[in-house]
Protein backbone atom coordinates (compact mmCIF):
# COMPACT_ATOMS: atom_id res chain seq x y z
CA UNK A 1 0.00 0.00 0.00
CA UNK A 2 2.85 2.34 0.86
CA UNK A 3 4.47 1.66 -2.50
CA UNK A 4 1.23 2.36 -4.35
CA UNK A 5 1.04 5.81 -2.75
CA UNK A 6 4.73 6.33 -3.53
CA UNK A 7 4.17 5.38 -7.17
CA UNK A 8 1.20 7.69 -7.65
CA UNK A 9 2.83 10.68 -5.95
CA UNK A 10 6.22 10.30 -7.63
CA UNK A 11 4.68 9.81 -11.08
CA UNK A 12 2.60 12.95 -10.56
CA UNK A 13 5.69 14.83 -9.38
CA UNK A 14 7.88 13.72 -12.30
CA UNK A 15 5.23 14.61 -14.89
CA UNK A 16 4.80 18.06 -13.35
CA UNK A 17 8.58 18.59 -13.27
CA UNK A 18 8.79 17.76 -16.96
CA UNK A 19 6.02 20.29 -17.53
CA UNK A 20 8.00 22.95 -15.65
CA UNK A 21 11.10 22.20 -17.72
CA UNK A 22 9.64 21.99 -21.21
CA UNK A 23 6.37 23.95 -21.53
CA UNK A 24 6.55 27.14 -23.56
CA UNK A 25 4.07 29.51 -22.00
CA UNK A 26 5.13 30.99 -18.62
CA UNK A 27 1.59 30.73 -17.26
CA UNK A 28 1.60 26.99 -17.99
CA UNK A 29 4.99 26.74 -16.29
CA UNK A 30 3.64 28.41 -13.17
CA UNK A 31 0.63 26.08 -13.15
CA UNK A 32 2.93 23.05 -13.48
CA UNK A 33 4.92 24.42 -10.57
CA UNK A 34 1.70 24.60 -8.57
CA UNK A 35 1.18 20.91 -9.40
CA UNK A 36 4.74 20.18 -8.21
CA UNK A 37 3.98 21.94 -4.93
CA UNK A 38 0.79 19.95 -4.40
CA UNK A 39 2.59 16.66 -5.11
CA UNK A 40 5.36 17.61 -2.69
CA UNK A 41 2.79 18.41 -0.01
CA UNK A 42 1.31 14.95 -0.54
CA UNK A 43 4.75 13.39 -0.18
CA UNK A 44 5.29 15.30 3.06
CA UNK A 45 2.00 13.95 4.38
CA UNK A 46 3.07 10.47 3.37
CA UNK A 47 6.37 10.87 5.18
CA UNK A 48 4.60 12.02 8.35
CA UNK A 49 5.51 15.71 8.29
CA UNK A 50 2.05 17.20 8.67
CA UNK A 51 3.15 20.67 9.76
CA UNK A 52 5.47 21.02 6.81
CA UNK A 53 2.78 19.83 4.39
CA UNK A 54 0.41 22.51 5.66
CA UNK A 55 3.07 25.19 5.49
CA UNK A 56 3.98 24.06 1.99
CA UNK A 57 0.36 24.54 0.96
CA UNK A 58 0.05 27.93 2.68
CA UNK A 59 3.39 29.46 1.71
CA UNK A 60 4.14 27.92 -1.69
CA UNK A 61 0.75 27.15 -3.19
CA UNK A 62 -0.88 30.34 -1.99
CA UNK A 63 1.72 33.05 -1.49
CA UNK A 64 4.53 32.29 -3.94
CA UNK A 65 2.45 31.01 -6.86
CA UNK A 66 0.08 33.97 -6.58
CA UNK A 67 3.10 36.27 -6.60
CA UNK A 68 4.36 34.64 -9.80
CA UNK A 69 0.95 34.98 -11.45
CA UNK A 70 0.79 38.67 -10.46
CA UNK A 71 4.19 39.34 -12.04
CA UNK A 72 3.23 37.40 -15.18
CA UNK A 73 0.15 39.59 -15.55
CA UNK A 74 2.16 42.83 -15.24
CA UNK A 75 4.48 42.01 -18.16
CA UNK A 76 3.09 42.43 -21.70
CA UNK A 77 3.82 39.03 -23.22
CA UNK A 78 3.18 39.89 -26.85
CA UNK A 79 6.41 41.88 -26.87
CA UNK A 80 8.59 39.11 -25.52
CA UNK A 81 7.54 36.17 -27.65
CA UNK A 82 11.20 35.68 -28.62
CA UNK A 83 12.05 34.39 -25.20
CA UNK A 84 9.89 31.34 -24.77
CA UNK A 85 10.95 27.75 -24.42
CA UNK A 86 14.50 26.50 -23.99
CA UNK A 87 17.94 27.04 -25.47
CA UNK A 88 18.37 23.98 -27.67
CA UNK A 89 22.19 23.90 -27.81
CA UNK A 90 22.56 24.33 -24.07
CA UNK A 91 19.95 21.63 -23.56
CA UNK A 92 21.87 19.15 -25.70
CA UNK A 93 25.10 20.01 -23.90
CA UNK A 94 23.59 19.82 -20.41
CA UNK A 95 21.59 16.60 -20.71
CA UNK A 96 24.61 14.19 -20.54
CA UNK A 97 25.86 15.89 -17.39
CA UNK A 98 22.34 15.80 -15.95
CA UNK A 99 22.01 12.07 -16.58
CA UNK A 100 25.51 11.40 -15.25
CA UNK A 101 24.79 13.33 -12.04
CA UNK A 102 21.44 11.59 -11.58
CA UNK A 103 23.03 8.16 -11.98
CA UNK A 104 26.01 8.93 -9.75
CA UNK A 105 24.04 10.50 -6.89
CA UNK A 106 21.34 7.84 -7.11
CA UNK A 107 24.03 5.17 -6.90
CA UNK A 108 25.38 6.84 -3.78
CA UNK A 109 21.95 7.03 -2.17
CA UNK A 110 21.08 3.50 -3.29
CA UNK A 111 24.17 1.67 -2.08
CA UNK A 112 25.18 3.77 0.91
CA UNK A 113 24.20 2.94 4.45
CA UNK A 114 22.38 5.58 6.42
CA UNK A 115 22.11 6.25 10.12
CA UNK A 116 19.56 4.19 11.98
CA UNK A 117 16.68 5.26 14.13
CA UNK A 118 17.51 7.80 16.79
CA UNK A 119 15.28 8.74 19.70
CA UNK A 120 11.59 7.88 19.66
CA UNK A 121 9.21 10.71 18.84
CA UNK A 122 5.95 11.43 20.56
CA UNK A 123 3.91 10.78 17.44
CA UNK A 124 2.54 14.32 17.30
CA UNK A 125 4.50 15.95 14.51
CA UNK A 126 3.39 19.54 15.16
CA UNK A 127 4.27 19.28 18.85
CA UNK A 128 7.72 17.82 18.12
CA UNK A 129 8.63 20.40 15.48
CA UNK A 130 7.36 23.27 17.61
CA UNK A 131 9.30 22.09 20.64
CA UNK A 132 12.56 21.82 18.73
CA UNK A 133 11.93 25.06 16.82
CA UNK A 134 11.28 27.18 19.90
CA UNK A 135 14.01 25.73 22.12
CA UNK A 136 17.09 24.64 20.17
CA UNK A 137 16.55 26.78 17.08
CA UNK A 138 15.05 29.93 18.56
CA UNK A 139 17.82 32.25 17.38
CA UNK A 140 17.74 31.05 13.73
CA UNK A 141 13.96 31.44 13.86
CA UNK A 142 14.32 35.09 14.85
CA UNK A 143 16.97 35.53 12.15
CA UNK A 144 14.49 34.18 9.58
CA UNK A 145 12.03 36.90 10.57
CA UNK A 146 14.74 39.54 10.08
CA UNK A 147 15.54 38.05 6.64
CA UNK A 148 11.87 38.29 5.66
CA UNK A 149 11.71 41.92 6.83
CA UNK A 150 14.81 42.85 4.83
CA UNK A 151 13.44 41.06 1.75
CA UNK A 152 10.19 43.01 2.10
CA UNK A 153 12.06 46.33 2.27
CA UNK A 154 14.19 45.32 -0.72
CA UNK A 155 11.18 44.29 -2.79
CA UNK A 156 9.44 47.61 -2.05
CA UNK A 157 12.59 49.54 -3.03
CA UNK A 158 13.00 47.55 -6.25
CA UNK A 159 9.36 47.79 -7.24
CA UNK A 160 8.70 51.51 -6.82
CA UNK A 161 8.49 53.89 -9.73
CA UNK A 162 11.48 56.12 -10.41
CA UNK A 163 10.46 59.75 -10.22
CA UNK B 1 15.18 -0.57 -0.46
CA UNK B 2 13.03 1.31 1.97
CA UNK B 3 10.56 4.01 1.09
CA UNK B 4 12.85 6.72 2.45
CA UNK B 5 15.60 5.73 0.04
CA UNK B 6 13.13 5.84 -2.84
CA UNK B 7 12.11 9.34 -1.80
CA UNK B 8 15.79 10.30 -1.65
CA UNK B 9 16.09 9.28 -5.31
CA UNK B 10 13.05 11.44 -6.16
CA UNK B 11 14.60 14.34 -4.28
CA UNK B 12 17.87 13.99 -6.22
CA UNK B 13 15.92 14.01 -9.47
CA UNK B 14 13.95 17.10 -8.40
CA UNK B 15 17.07 19.06 -7.43
CA UNK B 16 18.94 18.20 -10.62
CA UNK B 17 15.89 19.04 -12.74
CA UNK B 18 15.88 22.48 -11.16
CA UNK B 19 19.57 22.84 -12.04
CA UNK B 20 18.87 21.77 -15.63
CA UNK B 21 16.00 24.24 -15.81
CA UNK B 22 18.25 27.09 -14.63
CA UNK B 23 20.67 26.20 -17.42
CA UNK B 24 18.26 25.74 -20.30
CA UNK B 25 15.26 28.04 -19.80
CA UNK B 26 15.16 31.29 -21.78
CA UNK B 27 12.70 33.32 -19.79
CA UNK B 28 13.68 34.96 -16.51
CA UNK B 29 10.48 34.04 -14.69
CA UNK B 30 10.72 30.37 -15.63
CA UNK B 31 14.35 30.48 -14.50
CA UNK B 32 13.17 31.62 -11.06
CA UNK B 33 10.59 28.81 -11.02
CA UNK B 34 13.44 26.37 -11.65
CA UNK B 35 15.29 27.64 -8.57
CA UNK B 36 12.12 26.96 -6.61
CA UNK B 37 12.28 23.39 -7.90
CA UNK B 38 15.78 23.08 -6.48
CA UNK B 39 14.61 24.34 -3.08
CA UNK B 40 11.71 21.86 -3.13
CA UNK B 41 14.10 19.02 -3.85
CA UNK B 42 16.25 19.93 -0.88
CA UNK B 43 13.16 20.09 1.34
CA UNK B 44 12.09 16.65 0.19
CA UNK B 45 15.53 15.22 0.97
CA UNK B 46 15.49 16.78 4.42
CA UNK B 47 12.12 15.28 5.28
CA UNK B 48 13.01 11.84 3.91
CA UNK B 49 16.25 11.72 5.89
CA UNK B 50 14.34 12.93 8.91
CA UNK B 51 12.02 9.98 8.82
CA UNK B 52 14.98 7.63 8.30
CA UNK B 53 17.06 8.97 11.17
CA UNK B 54 14.17 9.71 13.50
CA UNK B 55 14.14 13.36 14.49
CA UNK B 56 12.58 16.64 13.54
CA UNK B 57 15.65 18.79 12.88
CA UNK B 58 15.34 18.31 9.12
CA UNK B 59 11.81 19.66 9.18
CA UNK B 60 13.01 22.70 11.13
CA UNK B 61 15.64 23.34 8.46
CA UNK B 62 12.96 22.92 5.81
CA UNK B 63 11.01 25.67 7.55
CA UNK B 64 14.01 27.95 7.21
CA UNK B 65 14.33 26.97 3.57
CA UNK B 66 10.68 27.99 3.10
CA UNK B 67 11.38 31.41 4.65
CA UNK B 68 14.41 31.89 2.40
CA UNK B 69 12.35 30.81 -0.63
CA UNK B 70 9.68 33.40 0.15
CA UNK B 71 12.22 36.22 0.49
CA UNK B 72 14.10 35.03 -2.60
CA UNK B 73 10.97 35.11 -4.72
CA UNK B 74 10.09 38.61 -3.50
CA UNK B 75 13.51 40.06 -4.32
CA UNK B 76 13.96 38.04 -7.51
CA UNK B 77 10.61 38.98 -9.01
CA UNK B 78 11.20 42.61 -8.05
CA UNK B 79 14.48 42.44 -9.95
CA UNK B 80 12.79 40.84 -12.98
CA UNK B 81 10.09 43.50 -13.08
CA UNK B 82 12.55 46.38 -12.73
CA UNK B 83 14.90 44.91 -15.36
CA UNK B 84 11.98 44.63 -17.74
CA UNK B 85 10.76 48.15 -17.00
CA UNK B 86 14.16 49.84 -17.28
CA UNK B 87 15.69 47.86 -20.14
CA UNK B 88 12.92 45.87 -21.78
CA UNK B 89 14.89 42.65 -21.29
CA UNK B 90 13.06 39.44 -20.65
CA UNK B 91 15.54 36.75 -21.69
CA UNK B 92 18.54 35.55 -19.73
CA UNK B 93 20.84 35.89 -22.76
CA UNK B 94 20.14 39.62 -23.12
CA UNK B 95 21.58 40.61 -19.76
CA UNK B 96 25.26 40.91 -20.58
CA UNK B 97 26.16 44.21 -18.91
CA UNK B 98 26.62 44.80 -15.22
CA UNK B 99 26.07 48.52 -15.67
CA UNK B 100 24.76 50.63 -18.50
Amino acid sequence: MEWVIFGILSLWLILSVLGVLFLKNPVHVVLSFLSVVLATAGIFLHLGAELLAGLQLIIYAVAIVVFYVLVVTTIPWEKVKRFEGIYLREFLLAVPFFLLLVVALSYLAWSGSFATKGFPLSGDNVRDVGKVLFTSYLFPFELASVILLIAMVGAILLGRKED
Amino acid sequence: MTIEKAYMLISIFLFLSGLLGVIIRKNLITLLVSTELMLNGVNLGFVAMDRMVGGVEGQVFSLFVLAVAASEVAVGLGLVVSIFRLKGYEGSSEITHLRD
